[in-house]
């Protein structure tokens, strides 16, 4: 697939997922625009563009289970349960309407457990089947792009408001503590694109979900401090995608999780392992 | 030449011919080691790749440099920093110097015959490198330079100074001269830097006579000149600092007393990062893409890295920066100085702001 098919690609993928309904209905017209068929195909192209997409629009499809079923070598279609940190495990349901209004409970079907962000369908369960490697990894990058998707919209709502919001008579995007903040959210997202983009085999892919999943924190915190008493209102749409990325990063493991697994790699290893060759 | 063939070729060379450092780490040793470590690399060929060859190369992609930095810093064969100073000399001579003078030049500092240095900051003028005052005036065919710069490194050490001085008021009125540092009126005082070594110096200019035909590129042309530097320093040579610190990271895991595994993950994580992202910068300048503010980033996440990497050290080795005299105490320090070189990341968050998110004006 060249740029501008690609370009063509994600026109059409942001052009469904902000005017479709998140949950079923855009599982529906993901599948309609040929997802399990890109899925198969192109996952290097597909999972980048869908899951940036569903960071940066802010909408939810339940398609982390098909990347994990492909990759275990599994028909797509179903779902999977899904370790999460501190040893909890879960199932990302598919046929659950999201809830209507904004700080409702999920309707999911055991209706007595509470996500932090109850657009994501998702419900704990006693114990779950390991993953094998290969399709941990795959869900990892898949919430890695997620995770610097929904960085991006908080960083796009914080330069906005920066610029429009004016105190001591000028933009508070003049001051420099604001620009600072912006500045290193931007680097931390970017950092994390560059671990994703040259995510390729187990390891590499738990590192990119351990940056992604620390750089969408920086966003958070740094776009909720600039955009202050607005950002801390359910009528902004910022919490919307800090709920999201605190729960994500807790997915298929923490940022915080993954990060000591890797000193414990490395430890036994007894060497850096150098990716990225010229 | 391509990139696998280069690098086959130069570690079977590396194999045969040991390179390894002497037991002299002053900085006087380690200029010595850097000019035997480029000799040595420029008679067998290796040194001369990705340059052109009217300047004494043997042309090939810029990359086959990146390359032979990353072997030489995995190496540790020589200090990182000093050896990557040509990534940010020689381009600037090859796009601004006479040609009959990147000819004759240029190859003495990749034979490792002489050391360059390059007179930028002054006093008065750090970051606001526009200000500077050191002043060129014309007098006949040649030009007096009077003035003062501070924090030139390896000056003491070196035959040449890549100059801006001023020649008439704004960016404009900024001029580049390529300088012999043995004229007359110059004098070099080295300055002891926290680490332990006179890393750099103050030069003073008094009634320093240079040559018309030293002038790189056309009077004014110094800020351009000043901004070529960056295309090089951002890529190849950031991309020999990033190898040097896994090398020195692998040490790190053999010594640690400490096995604190959020600390060692969230380093490599910081340097794993860094290198992806030099990495991408690498592959659109081989591509032919220009290099602009975007490297900002590059620039903040390796200053980062590197000293989040040097905590750590003081962390799980406790005591070996301050109560050993071992190799990490002088490296410790030195990281410090990675987030105020070549622009301070403060800088740096100020261009991503301006040019990458578009705030406006401070
Ligand atoms: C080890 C080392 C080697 C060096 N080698 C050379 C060399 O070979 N040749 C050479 O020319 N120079 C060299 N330098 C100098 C280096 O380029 C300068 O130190 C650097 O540009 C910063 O200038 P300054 O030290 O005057 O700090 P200042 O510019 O005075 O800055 C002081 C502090 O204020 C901050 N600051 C300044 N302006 C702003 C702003 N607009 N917004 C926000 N914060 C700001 C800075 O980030 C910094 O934290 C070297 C420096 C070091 C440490």
């Amino acid at each position: 697939m060249d740029a501008a098919e690609r370009d063509l690609l994600g026109q059409s993928l942001r052009k469904i997922m902000t005017s479709t309904a998140a949950g079923p209905a855009l599982d529906g017209e993901l599948t309609d625009l040929g997802w399990p068929e890109l899925l198969a195909e192109l996952p290097e192209v597909a999972v980048p563009l869908v899951f940036g997409l569903l960071g940066e629009t802010g909408t939810v499809a339940s398609v982390l289970n098909d990347v994990i079923l492909a990759a275990a070598g599994q028909d797509i279609g179903g779902t999977t349960t899904l370790p999460y940190a501190g040893g909890s495990w879960l199932v990302w349901d598919r046929d659950v309407e999201p809830p209507a209004e904004a700080g409702a409970e999920s309707s999911g079907p055991t209706g007595a457990f509470a996500v932090l962000d109850p657009a994501l369908p998702l419900r704990r369960v006693e114990a779950g089947e390991p993953l094998v490697e290969s399709a941990l990894a795959a869900g990892r990058r898949a919430l890695g792009w997620w995770l610097v998707g929904s960085g991006r919209a908080m960083l796009a709502l914080a330069r906005e408001h920066a610029l429009a919001r004016a105190q001591f008579g000028r933009p508070i995007a003049s001051f420099q503590a604001v620009r600072h903040k912006l500045a290193e959210t931007l680097v931390a997202l970017e950092g994390a694109e560059a671990t994703l983009l040259l995510a390729s085999d187990d390891f590499s892919s738990l590192l990119a979900k351990a940056a992604a999943g620390q750089a969408a924190l920086t966003a958070a915190k740094h776009c909720q401090q600039v955009l202050a008493g607005i950002g801390y209102t359910t009528e902004h749409a910022l919490h919307h995608h800090i709920e999201r990325v605190l729960v994500l990063d807790g997915l298929l493991g923490s940022s915080k999780q993954l990060t000591k697994q890797i000193g414990a790699t490395l430890r036994r290893d007894q060497v850096a392992p150098r990716y990225a060759h010229l | 030449m391509d990139v696998s063939e280069f690098r086959t070729g130069l570690r079977a060379w590396l194999e045969d011919n040991d390179l390894t450092p002497g037991p002299d780490g002053s900085l006087a040793g380690q200029v010595e080691q850097l000019g035997r470590v480029r000799r040595a690399l420029f008679d067998a060929g290796w040194m001369r790749y990705g340059w052109p060859e009217h300047v004494g190369g043997l042309g090939g992609p810029a990359v086959l440099r990146a390359v032979l930095g990353e072997e030489i810093a995995s190496r540790e064969l020589a200090p990182p920093n000093f050896y990557a100073l040509i990534e940010v000399l020689v381009p600037t001579m090859i796009d601004y110097a006479r040609p009959e003078l990147a000819a004759e030049m240029v190859p003495r500092l990749l034979n490792g015959d002489e050391q360059w240095c390059q007179g930028f900051s002054e006093p008065g003028s750090g970051s606001d490198l526009a200000s500077l005052s050191t002043r060129a005036e014309q007098r006949g065919d040649t030009w007096v330079v009077n003035g003062q710069k501070v924090w030139t490194s390896l000056a003491q050490f070196a035959q040449r100074c890549v100059l801006l001085a001023r020649t008439g008021p704004g960016h404009g009125g900024i001029t580049a001269f390529f300088l012999d540092m043995d004229t007359p009126g110059i004098t070099v005082r080295p300055i002891l830097a926290m680490h332990g070594e006179e890393e750099f110096c103050e030069v003073f200019f008094d009634d320093v006579v240079i040559p018309a035909d030293r002038l790189l590129g056309k009077v004014g042309d110094g800020w351009a000149v000043a901004g070529s530097v960056l295309p090089f320093e951002r890529s190849t040579s950031f991309w020999h600092r990033i190898n040097h610190l896994y090398a020195r990271f692998d040490h790190l895991l053999a010594e640690a007393v400490d096995p604190d595994e959020g600390a060692l993950g969230a380093t490599y994580l910081g340097l794993h990062t860094a290198r992806c992202r030099s990495h991408g910068t690498q592959r659109r300048l081989a591509d032919g893409l220009p290099l602009g503010p975007e490297t900002s980033v590059d620039k903040v996440l390796l200053g980062t890295s590197e000293q989040h990497l040097y905590d750590t050290v003081r962390e799980l080795l406790p005591g070996a920066v301050e109560l050993t005299d071992s190799q990490w105490r002088p490296e410790y320090l030195y990281s410090r100085a990675a987030t105020i070189y070549g622009g301070s990341s403060e800088i740096q968050r100020n261009i991503i702001a301006r040019r990458l998110l578009g705030l406006g004006k401070e």
